[in-house]
């Protein structure tokens, strides 16, 4: 049994978190027998609210996940709001991370790339949006150079991407995105079904996410 | 847009990434959350568990040896006693204040020789049932009680409790060639946190010859992490990092491993790391 002698102090709480701490040399790290190899226990600590285990994850793959997230956005400020989402949910999430199916640092370096997408289609849709409303905005301040390029970048991929889809799919996203037409209406002007008007939008953006995520996941 | 250079980090990222982490989730919990239960859950659920057992046992396995010259019968005599003077305890009896854990419940033991096993096995159920019931009507759970060579709040008590049924009730399996009991996750919270806080008493308890800031690190469910300063001396700026699970940890501390057998990493000292296992080995008695 656990039967400790007597302390007076031990009605006083001994336990306490003193941060900031500096980190101890990784020196003499090995794996512990029996929990796997680094990142499996890079995983438990983790887990068990090891916050040493989080900087030496930080120091290690910071770089990549950076420089992953850069390549997909081309904007610094946009790849640093990756890196800390990626690490925020390393952190609050680490039973996400399955060290039997593949590395820290793959996983981690995909997370960034789907956070780094994530961010470029929510740009898309953005400009989907303005392109169905009508360029012109007397509210919204103009665009900068840069801003044109991406914009013009992220438009020609939309448009690529819708050209690719089946005749039927691409007529209702038109009417529908370009148009700014409502489903009754898209179905009116395409002579078919509200529900198949319906059903095949839903069908073309399906398909559309898929393409742009395609295209940006495979761009150098 | 801004461009950088991918194989460098912007400065300040690594701050304001660990500081946005810390905000999401406080250092030392574990992930995910485990339910806080009050300590009298954590007793309640090993003692459970240890009827569990019992009530599997067939009359030969009662008869098993198990520690010290006690079999499984006088072993669960023993934990009745130890329930009796605990109901002494709470009701303010100094004479089971500096009681020898063993000795004084020796007789509650010895009166189990001849009986049939389940009558032991109902007088130990109803002595717990007893004390969670006097323990419900304490109040405050802060309150110091002194059992045994213990002086603790009657909470931290009750843990030490729970933690002594899940120690006997892994020896009764090995005993009977069981496999090793586990407690649920809330219930080895309970007791890895109130290990982790007797730390700095092991430390005292077995002289650790040099004091050391330790950042203990129990994996598994039941784990968290904890910085405790072990020792006299100022603690070291660089802390002295041990991780382990959290069973093979609650199996030293209750000296059902030694510290030679515990898959540790250590970051730090060797010597220093071997010198606080050591001391967390006194914190057993039986």
């Amino acid at each position: 049994m656990l039967a400790p002698l007597v302390p007076a102090r031990l009605g006083d709480p001994v336990t306490t978190r003193n941060p900031p701490r500096r980190c101890p040399p990784a020196a003499d790290r090995a794996s512990v027998p029996g929990m796997g190899g680094t990142d499996a226990l890079l995983a438990a600590r983790l887990a068990a609210g090891d916050d040493y285990a989080l900087s030496e994850v930080f120091d290690r793959l910071a770089p990549a996940v950076y420089g992953g997230a850069l390549r997909v956005l081309g904007d610094a400020n946009a790849a640093q709001d990756v890196v800390q989402d990626v690490f925020v949910e390393l952190w609050t999430r680490p039973d996400r991370y399955d060290p039997a199916a593949g590395s820290l640092h793959t996983y981690l370096t995909v997370l960034a790339r789907h956070r780094a997408v994530d961010l470029v289609r929510s740009e898309l849709r953005r400009i989907a949006r303005q392109e169905r409303h009508g360029q012109l905005d007397a509210a919204v301040p103009p665009p900068s150079p840069h801003d044109e390029v991406l914009a013009a970048e992220m438009a020609g991929a939309v448009r690529a991407a819708i050209a690719s889809l089946p005749d039927a799919q691409r007529r209702v996203v038109e009417l529908a995105y370009f148009g700014g037409l409502s489903s009754r209406e898209v179905a009116r002007a395409a002579g078919i079904p509200e529900g198949t008007a319906k059903s095949r939008l839903r069908l073309a953006l399906a398909k559309l996410e898929a393409a742009l995520d395609r295209q940006l996941l495979e761009s150098p | 847009m801004t461009t950088a250079d991918p194989g460098s980090l912007p400065a300040a990222l690594r701050e304001r990434v660990l500081e946005a982490a810390r905000q999401a989730r406080a250092a030392g919990r574990p992930a995910p959350e485990v339910p806080d239960i009050p300590p009298a859950e954590a007793f309640r659920r090993a003692a459970a568990a240890l009827d569990g057992l019992l009530s599997s046992l067939d009359d030969t396995e009662w008869s098993r040896p198990v520690l010290r010259d006690l079999d499984v019968q006088g072993l669960v005599g023993h934990l009745a006693g130890v329930e009796e003077d605990m109901q002494r305890a709470l009701a303010g009896d100094q004479a089971v204040a500096g009681a020898d854990h063993a000795a004084s419940t020796q007789p509650a033991a010895e009166r189990q020789r001849g009986r049939p096993p389940a009558r032991t096995r109902a007088e130990w159920r109803r002595a717990a049932d007893r004390t969670l019931a006097l323990a419900d009507t304490a109040g405050d759970p802060g309150a110091a009680v002194a059992l045994h060579g213990m002086r603790l709040p009657l909470g931290a008590l009750l843990v030490v409790r729970a933690f002594e049924l899940w120690t006997h009730d892994n020896d009764i399996r090995k005993a009977t060639g069981r496999q090793a009991g586990t407690p649920d996750a809330a219930t080895l919270r309970q007791m890895t946190t109130l290990a982790a806080a007797m730390l700095p008493v092991a430390a005292a308890v077995a002289g650790l010859p040099e004091a050391a800031q330790v950042h203990l690190v129990l994996t598994g469910p039941g784990g968290g992490t904890w910085d405790v300063a072990m020792g006299e001396a100022p603690p070291d700026p660089v802390p002295l990092t041990m991780v382990t699970d959290a069973i093979g940890f609650c199996r030293l501390a209750a000296n059902r491993l030694s510290p030679g057998d515990l898959d540790v990493h250590v970051t730090g000292e060797p010597a220093r790391a071997a010198g606080v296992l050591a001391a967390v080995a006194v914190l057993a008695l039986d």
